[in-house]
């Protein structure tokens, strides 16, 4: 439990940074919010007229957690929620990845940031043949990534439909063998796959040639014969699969770890984030209460490291004394590799990072001053 | 094909509106609708000819009257049982037309297809939006490209009739209408088959994607049939009487007694296992991440593991 003064404290500094933080919420006026502090969502069914009426309740009462709903509705502060009259709703994905411990997930943010990259490049935008401008990349603020898609063919869909969508992102339901079948002529030829096609049939081709050329033995030690490999390569660009001296079925089984590694993992189906037509998202650019992070819109996801690039930015270099009240393992961030503490260690961090483990519940505040 | 002729076929569209527009309500027209719906009812719905030029405007115009009887019913049993053999006698008249009406029928939906390299491909949104729920139609074992979906002309129609079905299912309210429609719907009534079983569904203890089929059923909307397989060998598994089972299935729009009680007497003979859930994910029928590998062993997990699933 964090200490009520620390809150207090801590909510104060959140006001000042909502008073200038930039939003980027389409349609805001059609959106439902929801606000949180004992847990993510305390209330909902708020809405706003605009950014600035927004931005004076966020000052005003600065909630640890606002979110607003994935939907455009008619009437988004009507309840109970058929009253709202939905119009549509943004397709979103939610990625996160779950570890041990309080501190664990934070080493496997990068795990979660490329299955992000394949997520945007390889299915939505290659598959789903979704524009850049309609496709939103956001940090979660703690243990993930969120996508928000807006390309307004897909925004009518419904929960079904979207779910179907998870499940190809996911790889349920893929068989790989279907996408071979052998040639009627004498002797059969095995037909699949080629590289330029697209789905999964063309990613399952491209994997098998990078897996041949990365760690041909993974697949056979034949291939490590560079002259067969290639005789084989060659085939597989035109999408014939024969060039080899092994039998079907056995080229086939071998190929299945090339499979396994086709679909994104970690999509968080088990709350139902992408199906739930109703559902509230954290508000990208706002501040996540467990960690004082901010739940960043991304541009350029290459460069961005949550744990240094989404603290927030304090002009004064501000400082913070705590008191751990618990052990906490080392962890990297703000780009440098903050050691092990013990219960009862007294520090003095640069205030964002001392907030992140007071909210985290593993110290107190015992100080805070302002350093020019 | 005349646009008569269209309107007659496909009485939902915008030039059969136009052709019924001056059209009065009467008793003939009420009693072919009337008859409209108890042949969907009997799972009798067919093909008609018709030669003269009112008989096809009172055709047209039966259709509208049915869409009003089943208004003021509002009876989901009955509504999705009359879409379901609507499309389908519908999409026996697709596949007779060629392919220019095919298109125009298909483009009312939204469903545009476009050439690239001779194949013929579909937006995603809209292709998920109308396939039906089989393995084959899955997105993940379809050929796309760039946003579009490789389809063949036969599994457009089949697009077609789903759209055309998910349409005549939407029918708004009507609270009050003339009175040869609330006497319709009164005939209807007596004449409905009389042996509707209600489900029974025990302490409603079944695994999530079981609960999700059954509550369709109860709602009387069409299911696929590897989802009537899935759901007959589960209440099979779990010891279900014959006749319990046929009961369930009697509330499915498209209910035939005689082929029902055979195919559930035969999966019973040949002792089919409940499938795992890999597979009832191919069918994509999961709807849950309970990890048991197969269904059937839910009845393993404990009260509080059960309970956290069902949320």
């Amino acid at each position: 439990m964090i200490d009520g003064n620390d809150l207090q404290k801590i909510r104060a500094i959140f006001a000042k940074y909502y008073d200038t933080a930039e939003f980027k919420i389409a349609a805001l006026e059609q959106r439902e919010f929801g606000i949180g502090n004992r847990k993510k969502i305390d209330s909902r069914h708020l809405s706003f007229a605009n950014l600035s009426e927004f931005r004076n309740y966020l000052c005003n009462n600065t909630p640890l957690f606002v979110s607003h709903s994935t939907a455009y509705y008619e009437f988004p502060g009507a309840t109970p929620i058929q009253k709202k009259q939905r119009r549509g709703a943004d397709l979103v994905f939610d990625l996160d990845i779950h570890a041990e411990g309080k501190y664990g997930a934070y080493e496997k943010l990068d795990d979660v940031k490329q299955d992000l990259q394949r997520l945007a490049n390889d299915f939505i935008k290659n598959d789903f043949g979704i524009k850049k401008e309609h496709i939103l990349q956001v940090f979660s603020g703690n243990r993930g990534y969120h996508v928000h898609v807006r390309d307004p063919a897909y925004l009518d869909l419904g929960s079904e439909e979207r779910r179907e969508l998870v499940d190809y992102v996911m790889g349920q339901g893929l068989n790989y063998l279907d996408f071979f079948i052998e040639s009627d002529t004498k002797p059969a030829r095995l037909l699949g796959p080629r590289p330029d096609e697209g789905g999964y049939r063309g990613r399952f081709a491209r994997q098998t040639i990078k897996a041949l050329m990365e760690k041909p033995s993974e697949i056979s030690r034949i291939f490590s014969n560079k002259e067969k490999r290639d005789f084989f390569i060659s085939g597989v660009n035109e999408g014939n699969w024969s060039r080899m001296s092994f039998k079907y079925d056995d080229l086939k089984k071998r190929l299945a770890h090339v499979a396994e590694t086709l679909p994104v993992r970690c999509v968080d189906t088990d709350v139902g984030v992408t199906q739930d037509l109703s559902k509230l998202i954290r508000v990208p650019n706002s501040i996540h209460g467990e960690t004082g992070w901010i739940a960043k819109i991304i541009d350029d996801i290459e460069k961005f490291d949550p744990l240094k690039d989404a603290f927030i930015e304090t002009k004064n270099k501000e400082t913070m004394k705590i008191k751990f009240t618990e052990d906490v393992p080392e962890l990297v961030l703000m780009g440098e590799t903050k050691e092990a503490f013990k219960k009862d260690d007294e520090k003095e961090f640069p205030m964002p990072l001392a907030i992140f483990y007071v909210l985290k519940g593993s110290a107190n505040i015992s100080d805070q001053k302002s350093g020019k | 094909m005349d646009g008569l002729d269209f309107a007659v076929r496909y009485p939902f569209s915008s030039e059969a509106r136009a052709f019924i527009g001056d059209l009065q309500l009467n008793e003939h027209i009420v009693e072919l609708g009337t008859e409209r719906i108890l042949k969907a009812l009997n799972g009798t719905a067919s093909a008609k000819v018709i030669y003269h030029e009112s008989d096809k405007k009172n055709e047209i115009a039966s259709f509208a009257a049915a869409r009003m009887i089943l208004g003021y019913m509002h009876n989901s049993f009955i509504t999705n049982k009359f879409a379901v053999n609507e499309s389908k006698v519908m999409h026996g008249y697709l596949n007779r037309d060629d392919d220019t009406t095919v298109d125009k029928i298909g483009k009312t939906f939204g469903i545009h297809t476009q050439k690239e390299n001779e194949r013929q491909m579909l937006g995603i949104p809209v292709y998920i939006s109308f396939s039906p729920k089989a393995p084959h139609y899955r997105l993940i074992n379809r050929r796309i490209f760039n946003g579009l979906v490789e389809i063949s002309n036969d599994e457009k129609k089949r697009l077609i009739e789903e759209a055309i079905k998910k349409h005549i299912e939407k029918i708004p309210m009507v609270s009050d209408p003339p009175v040869m429609i609330q006497d319709a719907a009164k005939r209807i009534i007596d004449e409905l088959p009389k042996h509707q079983t209600k489900i029974e569904v025990k302490d409603n203890d079944h695994p999530p994607c079981i609960m999700k089929l059954l509550e369709s059923v109860k709602k009387h909307e069409n299911l696929s049939h590897p989802a009537r397989w899935f759901l007959a060998t589960y209440l099979l598994a779990i010891s279900m009487e014959e006749e319990a089972i046929v009961g369930i299935y009697s509330n499915l729009p498209d209910f035939n007694e005689k082929i029902t009680r055979y195919q559930i007497s035969h999966a019973k003979k040949k002792g089919y296992s409940v499938p795992s859930c890999a597979t009832v994910t191919t069918y994509g029928l999961c709807c849950a991440i309970c990890r048991i590998g197969t269904p059937i062993r839910w009845h393993q997990l404990d009260k509080s593991n059960k309970e956290a699933l069902r949320k």
